[in-house]
């Protein structure tokens, strides 16, 4: 029934409702969530304050591979471990504040271009189902990872602080403390209203990502991802080189998931080693379309609209659970489940749509082809 | 084409010398700050009374006779205040060294020997 | 000759050749260890049948072309379901064992006929989407485990909490009654476990004798191609359906075998990622995204087993530390990763 209804509705307001589900859901259940927290404003404030310069630079980095039709880029991940391996090694030669956190960024570029690099090749190879590639891809860069900070740092790479170091001798501790970089960034540019600091230069470094890739669309590379986006063949045609722009914008979205990473860490000031890339792709791509996207489809405001829905279920659904069932743990496994939910249902209702607009598309030329040779 | 290849050796160059820059004045180094009697050659300055010490503007806090503290400071050029307490009271006598640190080294400094104008107040160690 | 190599590397594919050369230095270097070659061979024997049903379960999916069921989980999820009720009412021995898989199943039909309709909804895209229906449903189950109310003690904590265990032991109800069923001791260290075995062989032969029946011979047909099932008359949702049931019945056995072998029932967090070493395993048994065999699925859970079995015990033993894990991510995912790059698109 609902089949139906969705193919051949052309009634605006219901096309509006099945474009903007997800958005309309999460705003209902945090309007039923936020009373049952009892949360005060000004701590709400303070919160969502932080969750939006610590997450908005991940989630930004996800837009170009949509430009270039590739869908969500699960592949972010890789560009979050070059982040990681950059803290370790200042951490390890003790480089600290804002310079601490520069040459981190200095050091893992190289990598996360490298990474992107593999990242586009793979996804070449496996155009039309690039997301499955890419998350599976990060899993498997996962253990790639594993093996080169548990076991080759400081076996094969050289780390000469021992506190970094399992007590074994090599391999990196668990979690990581950046207490030489903590919220460096954020309490450079000082600014405080009311108890509530303001990071002022975070914010500034999100804003000129924002411009960036505000001009980057109008650029001839922007435009020719755009003509990749919609269509291969076309762009192959028109003397686009497919391969490489696709590869380039996984390498951008790599490198700003990079620099991402190291924003959100140098904001929580401790690393957990082996766990804090793991979940940065679900997430953010689960904040992005909670924000209105859709997989071939993403722009600025999906990102802010994203974050400040998603992250207040985030803080909320713990406190709600509490006050509801009396037991914090089920809001965790809720806010898992409504992470996990978005993306299959985000991605289930495009997939259809594709599927429903192909079919039409078909009966089209099928009922022309008829038509002729009824002449 | 070879415009190409000297933008881009340069474009590298200039990277790797911004992170030996960033490296110099990011690294963090080690200053014990001594209190206690000190011999350099024959002459013994001996430790006396209480101290308070900055390091680069920082308050590291009261040292005591024959006690001594550390701080963390980050990159070369440093600045080390020393000013006497007598009964709980500031003396406003100040002493003021300068010292310059270079990567990976760490420093000892000594308070009778600041305060006597010694020329080995610090120590400087890998 | 040459050529006959690289048509040999072709066929086989180089990762399987790579792993299957490095599986056999691993067999070589046991005696230079320290490790018994018979409990390794007991193990390897052990685990295989402990995880075959799993592995099985993907065939139905794949012989229709909805691709590798990244959404195993389903299934895993009403073998639990299955499990714990059994549990719930106390049966114990072949009794609480059928009465689980039979529950499951029953389970596994419902959940398969739901996931079987999305599935179908999103021809084309339905790897990707049952990732992330496998891993909601995951979460959407721990909290159910917090709030559905069972009783038994043996399965909910003893002081205070609610909600189930995050393992259940199935010592004392069903516990090894496959596993030790007819078992064959050879020497010391080697224990046939036939029963589990023998389980795994009447499945293989119900899946192998299901293809052979017409309704079978229509899926095949639904997958390899679409277009001319259609032309044929052939129902191809229908098809799809039935075969998405079928995985999620037989994963749902599956994973029964697999706790009645392991001796826990691993509740919450634990199935998130158990779909992907099961299609690690196809793969490297040989199979494509879009093709599989009941032979890909022995030689897959033997080679994949054996890779797990083997590198813990002879690398820990020459580098003094555990790397099982990260070469089980790497393998498994990496394997994953060259199927995914080397298929060409399963026509929709």
């Amino acid at each position: 029934m609902r089949k139906k209804s969705l193919t051949k509705t052309m009634n605006p307001s219901v096309l509006f409702l099945i474009n903007y589900a997800v958005p309309i859901i999460f705003i209902i259940l945090i309007a039923f969530a936020i009373p049952l927290s009892g949360l005060s404003g000004l701590y709400f404030i303070r919160e969502l304050m932080i969750r939006l310069s610590r997450n908005s630079f991940l989630i930004l980095a996800l837009l170009i591979p949509v430009m270039a039709g590739m869908g969500m880029n699960f592949s972010i991940v890789l560009g979050a471990m070059a982040g990681e391996i950059g803290l370790i090694f200042i951490t390890d030669w003790q480089i600290v504040g804002i310079s601490g956190m520069l040459l981190a960024i200095l050091i893992s570029t190289p990598i996360a271009v490298l990474l992107g690099y593999f990242a586009g090749i793979v996804l070449n190879r496996a155009k039309g189902r690039e997301m499955v590639t890419g998350f599976m891809l990060a899993f498997f860069m996962n253990g790639i990872y594993q093996l080169f900070v548990l076991f080759g740092m400081g076996n094969i790479i050289p780390i000469s602080n021992s506190s970094i170091l399992l007590p074994r001798g090599y391999g990196i501790r668990n979690t990581i403390n950046l207490l030489g970089i903590r919220q460096v960034l954020d309490k450079l540019i000082p600014l405080k209203i009311g108890d509530i600091l303001i990071p002022v230069a975070t914010f500034l470094v999100i804003a000129t990502l924002c411009v960036f890739i505000t001009w980057f669309r109008k650029t001839k590379l922007g435009q020719d991802m755009r003509t990749v986006g919609q269509d291969n063949e076309v762009a192959r045609v028109s003397g686009i080189n497919v391969e490489n722009t696709r590869v380039l914008s996984i390498v951008i979205s790599t490198v700003l998931a990079c620099y991402g990473q190291i924003l959100f860490l140098q904001n929580i000031g401790t690393m957990n080693t082996y766990q804090s890339h793991e979940q940065v792709g679900v997430f953010a791509i689960a904040a992005l379309l909670v924000g209105g996207a859709s997989v071939a489809k993403a722009n600025i405001p999906n990102v802010f609209i994203g974050v400040i829905l998603f992250h207040t279920m985030f803080v909320v659904a713990p406190r709600a659970g509490k006050a509801l069932m009396g037991q914090a743990q089920l809001g965790e496994y809720f806010r898992v489940f409504v992470s996990y939910g978005v993306i299959a249902f985000s991605l289930a209702l495009y997939a259809w749509r594709k599927r429903v607009e192909k079919e039409n598309e078909r009966k089209k030329i099928m009922n022309y082809r008829k038509s002729i040779l009824a002449k | 084409m070879r415009k190409q290849i000297i933008i881009r050796t340069a474009l590298v160059t200039a990277l790797i010398l911004i992170g030996i820059f960033l490296y110099v004045i990011g690294k963090e180094h080690k200053v014990v700050i001594d209190n206690r009697d000190i011999s350099i050659g024959d002459i013994t300055y001996s430790a006396s009374t209480t101290y308070v010490v900055w390091v680069d503007n920082q308050e590291i806090g009261v040292i005591k006779k024959g006690e001594r503290n550390a701080a963390i400071v980050t990159g070369v050029s440093h600045k080390i205040v020393v000013e006497e307490i007598k009964s709980n009271v500031l003396t406003g006598e100040k002493h003021e060294k300068r010292f310059r640190l270079k990567t990976n080294e760490s420093a000892t400094v000594n308070i009778p020997a600041i305060i006597n104008n010694a020329n080995e107040w610090i120590d400087k160690t890998n | 000759m040459k050529k006959k190599i690289q048509n040999i590397i072709e066929n086989f594919g180089l990762p399987r050749i790579i792993i299957f050369l490095f599986l056999v230095l691993l067999f070589i270097l046991t005696p230079f260890v320290g490790i018994r070659f018979d409990t390794s061979i007991n193990d390897i024997i052990v685990r295989f049948g402990m995880n075959g049903i799993l592995v099985l379960s993907l065939i139905p999916m794949v012989k229709t072309g909805c691709g590798l069921n990244f959404g195993l989980q389903l299934g895993i999820i009403a073998g639990i379901l299955g499990a714990v009720i059994s549990i719930e009412m106390e049966m114990i021995g072949f009794t609480g064992f059928f009465t689980a898989i039979g529950i499951a199943i029953f389970f596994a039909v419902i959940f398969g006929f739901l996931y079987g309709l999305l599935l179908n909804k999103v021809k084309g895209d339905e790897m990707v989407v049952a990732t992330y229906v496998g891993f909601s449903s995951v979460s959407f189950m721990s909290i159910m485990w917090l709030m559905l109310p069972f009783k038994s003690p043996n399965m909910i904590w003893a002081y205070g909490g609610s909600g189930l265990r995050t393992t259940i032991n199935t010592k004392g109800y069903w516990f090894h009654v496959l596993t030790d069923f007819l078992k064959i001791k050879i020497g010391n260290y080697i224990f046939f476990p036939s029963g589990t075995i023998l389980f795994f062989a009447f499945l293989t032969f119900l899946v192998w004798a299901f293809f052979k029946t017409k309704i079978g011979t229509a899926m095949i047909v639904v997958g390899s191609n679409t277009d001319y099932a259609n032309s044929c008359g052939i129902n191809v949702d229908k098809m799809r359906s039935i075969s998405v049931i079928l995985s999620t019945v037989i994963a749902a056995i599956g994973i029964i075998v697999y706790q009645e072998s392991f001796g826990f029932i691993q509740l919450y967090t634990a199935p998130l990622f158990m779909a992907f070493p099961a299609v690690a395993a196809l793969l490297l048994g040989g199979a494509t995204v879009g093709k599989a065999s009941i032979k890909n699925v022995i030689i897959g859970v033997f080679l994949f087993q054996s890779i797990l079995t083997m590198t813990p015990s002879v690398v820990s033993n020459i580098i003094k530390s555990d790397m099982s894990e990260t070469i089980r991510i790497i393998l498994s995912n990496g394997m994953i990763v060259y199927a995914l790059t080397r298929i060409t698109r399963v026509r929709t």
